[in-house]
């Protein structure tokens, strides 16, 4: 409950990071890899 | 007021800034950055009181920014600051500069020039990328085997940012560094990040306790933030040997989900606090 499109989710099982598309209904897909230009 | 908000991806923080701001009655306007496709050979009316940039994209964050500021909107971090903080060579030497302590630091353009620096500040010492975050390619050298080795390795790599060598004095700090909190004029909070490593992000697993926030923290801290524009900045520091304080690193588009709960801090409204006040001025 909470969740929201655009949103970043740890898969429970293999912990992949998986963006969500959709919320209604659920809709998940692999999240952005990490660019070399990313962070703080 | 209308303020905006740019991110890369929904993270903890940006949906934690957006339910305090729901709080507060202000209206914060998500503007995703994949989203953007901005003309720039054509002015466009932009009515943003202010804009909070958090792109989590180095580059992305540089050149929206730039248009933004170029159709006169304050955004915060400002271009200048962001481009300060994210290039370590020019955070260290405006630091040294305005005589905060900082680790001893050399940049070299060439394999040879490189390594007569790590040579000169000694083993072990420190590389890092003068682009790059949460401790990505940040390497302890502690012999020369290992320096030609890292050397060599960044020779394979095409990013030019590769071939400039920002190499590092390697401080003898504690199990721990410092995170501070800098928003405006005031550091609101800041934690230890432990880690048995050398390295202590907590990106790379390091735990967090609160850090009291001393007279010593506040002024080095304020000290630092000097170099920049007023903004919200994450100031990172290390506790050398003598019992001083040194600054080896600013952030400008600070993480905050793990530091709420330790520094007993509300970071995320103290954030939004100083983007209204900003934005009235």
């Amino acid at each position: 409950e909470g969740t929201e499109a655009g949103e970043i989710v740890s898969c429970p099982d293999c912990s992949t990071n998986l963006e969500v598309t959709n919320v209604a209904p659920p809709v998940v897909q692999r999240a952005p890899e990490v660019e070399e230009d990313w962070g703080e | 007021m209308r303020i905006g908000l740019i991110y890369t991806l929904l993270s903890k923080e940006n949906k934690l800034l957006q339910k305090e701001a729901a709080e507060k009655g202000i209206t914060l306007e998500r503007m995703v950055d994949s989203d953007f496709d901005l003309e720039i050979t054509k002015s466009k009316k932009q009515d943003y009181d202010l804009i909070y940039q958090r792109s989590v994209s180095y580059t992305r964050s540089l050149w929206a920014t730039q248009y933004f500021e170029n159709e006169g909107v304050q955004v915060i971090n400002t271009l200048n600051s962001q481009r300060l903080c994210g290039d370590k060579a020019l955070t260290t030497q405006l630091l040294a500069k305005q005589g905060v302590k900082t680790p001893r630091t050399c940049v070299a353009f060439s394999e040879e020039k490189a390594l007569e620096a790590i040579e000169t500040l000694g083993y072990p010492c420190v590389i890092k990328p003068v682009v790059g975050s949460w401790a990505r390619m940040v390497h302890r050298i502690n012999d020369r085997h290992s320096a030609e080795a890292l050397i060599e390795a960044r020779r394979e790599m095409g990013n030019p940012w590769q071939k400039i060598y920002y190499v590092q004095e390697y401080v003898n700090k504690p199990s721990r560094d410092i995170r501070a909190f800098l928003v405006g004029d005031e550091v609101i909070g800041a934690i230890y990040r432990h880690s048995e490593h050398w390295i202590t992000n907590t990106a790379r697993g390091g735990s967090v306790a609160n850090c009291p926030v001393t007279d010593e923290l506040r002024e080095t801290v304020l000290s630092a933030g000097k170099i920049l524009d007023p903004g919200i900045y994450g100031v990172d520091l290390m506790e050398c040997e003598d019992g001083s304080l040194t600054v080896h690193e600013i952030n400008h588009s600070v993480e905050f989900r793990n530091s709420i709960e330790p520094t007993g801090v509300n970071i995320p409204g103290r954030i939004l606090d100083f983007l209204v006040s900003y934005a009235k001025r």
